[in-house]
This record gives C-alpha cells, structure tokens and sequence, in this order.
C-alpha cells in the first residue's frame, strides 16, 4: 500500500479523467522526512541519502507544498544551513515548497522556513475563467515527550507557539488568497481550535501518524480532514464552486494505493534510484559496523543478547518449532529481501527478533536474531533457557501481535482469522 | 514563405516559449499515463466525476519512505 509511483499515477489518472479541467493541488501535511538514529546533531549518512531522495522525488512530481513537521527538523537543520543554500536550492527546488510559520532556527547559520506557498490557479468548472489563489501555510507542534508536554527546541530550530503564529500570519495570507489551507501537523483538538481561533482558514489538512479515516469535521468555517499515516491511502479533498465564484462544498475521500494502482514509471524510475543507493549504503554502513566490532556467533548461550535464538527453544520445544517453519513469521526477512529492504530499519524491525532491545541488529552481525522467532512474542529467552522453568513465555493476545500487525503495516488483519494460522 | 515562417514562430513563442508565471496553469508537467482509466478497477477507485472545480490531493506521515515496506 502507498508509495509515491503509485500517488502519482493516481493522480495523473484523476486529472486525465476530467479532461485536464479540474487544477489539482498535491500537499503533504508533515513528517516529510526521518530522523531515525538522529543523534549528537547528526543523521546518519544513509538516512539523509533516503531524505535526499525524498526532496528529489517531491519536486521532480510536483508537489505544491509540504508543512515541516518536528520529526523533520533535523533534516532541515541541513538542508536550510545557509552556507552552500543556493546550491543545494538549484539541485533540490523543492526545498522553497518546504513551509512553516512557526518554525525558526535557533542560531544565524539557518535559514527560517517560508511560512506560507500561494498558487494560482484558473477555473474551468463553476465560475469558468475565475482565477483563485490558494493560500498554503504550514504549522506544527513540538516534538511530543510526554501526553503532555512537548520540547520546543529540537534540532537547531524551535517550534514557537503555532496558534500564535496564526493569528500573526493567517491575517495577511488572506488578503494575499482567496482560499487557505492550513497543513498543521498537530492532534485533532489542537486542529479545532485552529479553526475555531481563525475564520481566515477554508482547510484544514491535518496529520500526526493517524490512521483514521474519518468524515471531515467542519468548525467555525474551516473543514478539517486528516491525512492516513504513511499515505498508503491518499486523501482527496473535491472543492465545488457556485456559478457567482463563491465556495459551494468540499468533499473528501481516501483513495486506496494499492496494487490496482499502477506505479507511474518515471516516479518508479526515481524510487529505485532512491533504493538502490540508500540500500548500497545501508550496506557499506553495516560491513563497516561489523568490520569495526567483530561479533562471534559463539555459542548462543555464552552472548551478552537477553536472546536466544530460535534454535535454542527448538532445543525443548521441537512440535512448536515444527510450527513455526511453517508460518510466514519463519521467512519474515526473506520478504523483505525480494524487495532489497533487509537493511531499511524501518521495516526490519517488525521482521525480526528483539530489535533496539538487545536482539537483531543487522544482517551481518546478528543474523541468528532474523525473523519473527519465538522470543519476538514470547520476550527474551536467556535466563528461561538457563533455567527453565514455568513463569515465562505469555502472550497478552492479542495486544502483542499489534506492536506489528497494527492498521498502518496491516489494515486487513483480524486475530481470529490470522491466530489458527500460527496456532502452537 | 517568410509570412508563414514568422507566423509559425510567433505561435510557438506565445504557445511555448514563454517562462513560468508561477502559476499552476502554466507548468509543462508530464501527465501521461500508460493504463486505462476506464478499467473497471481504477473507474472504482477514481469516483464518479461529479463536477468538482478543484482538488487538493494530501498525505503525510511518510518519515523519508518514498515506498512502504514489504
């Protein structure tokens, strides 16, 4: 599901549809790029190549605007670093789409964001022949740390207070515009007030990793509607006009892109190259890791791993491990390797043991910890092989089985249907 | 044949040489696609066309993932 050939390509088709007569804007309301393994103010060289890829993909494709969300900064902390901008700017125009009104570096080295993008577009349907500018302003809150609270400095940049920074911006993008949209990366009660607070704004688009797909709320003028985690359905927001010009009604609806969506073959062309290189270098990354700490898959038991390892179960547990070579939990990895993703953590850690929690690493130092084995449901198996003994082993079904088979990664599964299958 | 020739230069200039306004009107976006709209599958996922002025196609959420995984 999702994926930028496949957004494309239902794109194109939607506009061929109607005759190339409907002007059709693409956003994206946030969270843009990772900032996996960010840390001492640095991303990792093979996840700013994955972000890299990204601005390309977006500006080669067409999309109008992105809101710079939290979990975006530290990518922007390189890409807006004055020195070499213009440069990077020619190679990667997309990065003037990048918007956000309540973001600001924290030192002079930085560039602040464009708080808003207006474009122009000229009707052919409703009031033929008017012309409409579309406002598009970006605001996000700050990186959560708690159900409550949230750090406003993250990366070099802070995010101020984004209904202030409404309240200063919308006033002038109206008298600029004749139809706002705010992208604001944010929870839905934090959108209401948005749109209560501001009468300025027509839509609100919203995300924050949601995977509802609600009907579009409507407060003080604005309509709010959310986009689905990961886009692997694109939201469609269809804007009727009265024959004197006047907005008549907004529709909205999620288009699934799944695999009766072709994948558009200039975007795929862009992916590929985006996977090939971030996986040689995910690869070189690794090698390097193994190369500067050799580790010896010595005797499972003698590891400093809270984790054993498949074979170490089946050592006493052979009629389950019998199972389990039968289920799709047993070559988890190899799906991943048909399509070259075994070093992309953010799918690996769902198709493996114990990742970031003293099991699976990658591929070369710990291939012993590949695959959804016993101890990925069952917890870390060291001190119950050691001693073993009754006390170990429940599984809160089935909570567990949704750390991965949660809406997003799996918006078909159903415990009943899928339990019988690994049944043990 | 002068006349022709600077009459078909003027259409070409006008038509296509002028540089970007800015505006989504004027981009040379390469909208071709190699599938039939009118397969009952994409008809499905394409709606009806029910006389929509504009549209805002949005997503999010793809943390630096030009593809999803699996």
């Amino acid at each position: 599901m999702g994926g930028l050939a496949r957004s494309v390509s239902y794109i194109k088709a939607f506009k061929q549809r109607s005759n190339t007569e409907v002007p059709t804007l693409v956003v994206d309301a946030g969270n843009l790029f990772t900032d996996d393994r960010f840390s001492a103010d640095q991303l990792p060289a093979e996840v700013m190549t994955k972000n890299k890829w990204v601005v390309k993909g977006y500006g080669d494709f067409h999309h109008d605007a992105a809101n710079i969300s939290y979990n975006d900064l530290p990518y922007l902390t390189e890409l807006f670093k004055k020195d070499g901008y213009d440069k990077r700017l020619s190679d990667y125009p997309f990065m003037d789409r990048l918007i956000s009104a309540n973001v600001q570096p924290t030192d002079d080295q930085h560039r602040t964001p464009i708080p808003y993008v207006i474009r122009e577009i000229t009707l052919k349907r409703g009031n033929p022949g008017q012309r409409l500018r579309i406002g598009i302003v970006g605001l996000t809150e700050g990186k959560p740390t708690s159900p409550t609270e949230s750090q406003d400095v993250y990366a070099g940049y802070r995010v101020s207070d984004p209904f202030e920074a409404a309240r200063k911006v919308l006033p002038e993008l109206k008298q600029k515009s004749d139809f706002i949209i705010a992208l604001a990366y944010m929870p839905l009660d934090k959108a209401q007030r948005l749109a209560t607070e501001n009468s300025e704004i027509d839509t609100i688009i919203g995300a924050r990793q949601t995977s509802n797909m609600d009907e579009p709320q409507h407060f003080s003028r604005a309509t709010i509607t959310y986009a689905f985690n990961q886009t692997k359905y694109l939201g469609e927001l269809r804007v009727y006009v009265k024959g004197d010009g006047t907005i008549e009604n907004q529709l909205n609806r999620y288009v699934a892109l799944d695999s009766v969506i072709p994948d558009d073959n200039g975007a795929e062309e862009v992916v590929t190259s985006a996977h090939t290189e971030f996986t040689n270098e995910q690869n070189q990354a690794a090698q390097a890791s193994q190369e500067a700490r050799p580790i010896n898959p010595s005797p499972i038991l003698g590891g400093d791993s809270p984790y054993v390892g498949v074979d170490t179960c089946a050592g006493c547990h052979q009629k389950e491990h019998d199972i389990w070579v039968t289920t799709r939990h047993s070559h988890a990895m190899a799906t991943l390797e048909k399509k070259s993703e075994q070093f992309d953590n953010e799918c690996v850690r769902c198709h493996v043991v114990g990742y970031q929690r003293g099991g699976f690493q990658t591929l070369y130092t710990t291939p012993q910890f590949a695959n959804v084995q016993c101890e990925e449901c069952h917890g870390p198996g060291r001190q119950h092989a050691s001693n073993p003994g009754k006390g170990y082993g429940f599984v809160a079904t089935p909570v567990g089985c949704m750390q991965c088979h949660k809406e997003p990664n799996d918006p078909d599964f159903n415990f009943a249907v899928y339990w019988p299958k690994i049944k043990h | 044949m002068l006349v022709i020739i600077i009459m078909v230069a003027t259409f070409a200039v006008l038509n296509f040489g002028c540089s970007r306004s800015g505006g989504m009107d004027s981009d040379d976006r390469d909208d071709s696609i190699s599938f039939d709209i009118n397969d009952p599958k994409i008809k499905e996922r394409l709606g009806d066309d029910d006389g929509y002025a504009f549209a805002i196609m949005y997503g999010a959420d793809i943390h630096g993932s030009l593809e999803t995984c699996g």
